[in-house]
């Protein structure tokens, strides 16, 4: 168990960090938009699910931090078996506001091939400096 | 098919190397919560009312924080909206959707998704949820109708992009006032017990958490909606306004 238990948490750290490297060369190397926005939300799931593990804690149940008041001494259990309330609020509130923010960059990227024709960055930036803006 | 060996024995290589790592290195797991973790899980039910720790720590712990973290939905869905603003009114057209089988498997699906995320926004204070996830899930209701009984559909019936920015600047204004109230009785802004009451009757509404999950499931169900519409009004008004042929 104690093997196991150890092995999902190094996988999970290994996975991650996988993760950000793969997002981090989509948003660099891809010369396509539509393809930099997949890979950044690639990298802020990535985030998400960093945050969440923090607050994971290897107890056998693991219940959510909700008191429902049926059981005597039900703060001392939840104290020991409940999963971080923190990184659950954050990650929450984090993942619609991303959403907002991912549907602001989508239309940006559209707004750009309706006027110039191409998602590529580099012709973008070419028809940018035939135009005269720098 | 060269790749694809590849990039399987990539795989079995990152499965196994975490093993031999554990075998090598002896890896501690967490198994006891942070004390602030801790004291969040002790505490939620005596300083904010709410059975729930992650509802408490989302509007009364952090409240302050979770208001600016609704200024940035607010301008980011004002940002897109500004970039895709039209001037002219939208031309009614004939409703082409999907099939008659889809369209009634979707409009009991959609009536489906509209009580559940409610569900999910009203209860947010005593159970997992809250004003964020049941806005999101309200908004799946309009894009599951946009494409199978099109956008007009919508439209006709009232639901237009400036309603929606309406109702979410008002829902916004609610929940700037709950935050605010605190503040004419010389408390802190966002202040949630020292306020507001704990239960109305018989039920649990632990103080202004309740109020803020349903002013936020408002404002992200419409701020949301309004981006399904602007998406999906078709593209050559669009090159109209902005004067550019088609590409």
């Amino acid at each position: 168990m104690g093997v196991l238990e150890s092995y999902t948490y190094v996988l999970v750290i290994l996975v991650l960090a996988l993760n950000t490297m793969m997002s981090i060369y989509g948003i660099v190397y891809r010369p396509s938009l539509v393809k930099k926005l997949i890979a950044l939300t690639i990298l802020s799931d990535t985030v998400f699910i960093a945050i969440i593990f923090v607050g994971y804690i290897f107890v056998h149940p693991l219940v959510p931090p909700v008191y429902t008041g049926a059981i005597p001494g039900e703060t001392e259990y939840l104290a020991k078996h409940a999963s971080d309330p923190l990184p659950q609020a954050l990650v929450l509130t984090g993942i619609v506001i991303g959403l907002a923010v991912n549907a602001l960059i989508a239309f940006g990227i559209i707004q750009a091939y309706r006027l110039a024709g191409t998602t590529d960055a580099r012709k973008l930036v070419k028809s940018l400096v035939e135009e005269g803006v720098e | 098919m060269r790749s694809g060996y590849v990039a399987m024995a990539l795989v079995v290589i990152a499965a196994l190397l975490p093993l031999v790592f554990v075998s090598v290195v002896p890896v501690d797991v967490p198994r006891a919560l942070r004390e602030l973790g801790k004291y969040y899980v002790l505490n939620t039910i005596k300083d904010s009312a709410s059975p729930e720790a992650v509802a408490a720590v989302v509007w009364d712990y952090r409240g302050l924080d979770t208001i600016y973290e609704t200024v940035v939905l607010y301008l980011a869905i004002v940002g897109g909206l500004a970039i895709f603003r039209i001037s002219r009114e939208v031309a009614k057209r004939a409703i082409i959707g999907l099939t008659v089988l889809t369209q009634t498997a979707t409009k009991v699906i959609a009536l489906l998704i509209a009580t559940i995320s409610s569900a999910i926004a009203l209860h947010g204070h005593l159970t997992p949820g809250g004003g964020f996830p049941g806005g999101s899930a309200l908004a799946i209701t309009s894009m599951l109708i946009v494409p199978v009984f099109s956008v007009y559909s919508l439209l006709e019936r009232g639901i237009t992009s400036t309603r929606l920015i309406a109702v979410r600047g008002l829902a916004l204004t609610a929940l700037g006032l709950v935050a605010l109230l605190p503040v004419i009785r010389g408390l802190e802004i966002v202040t949630n017990q020292r306020f507001y009451p704990a239960g109305l009757g018989p039920f649990v509404i632990s103080g202004s958490i309740s109020m803020y999950n349903l002013f936020e499931f408002f404002a992200v169900a419409s701020g949301f909606t309004a981006v399904a519409i602007y998406l999906s009004i078709p593209e050559e008004l669009y090159r109209a306004e902005l004067g550019v042929g088609g590409a």
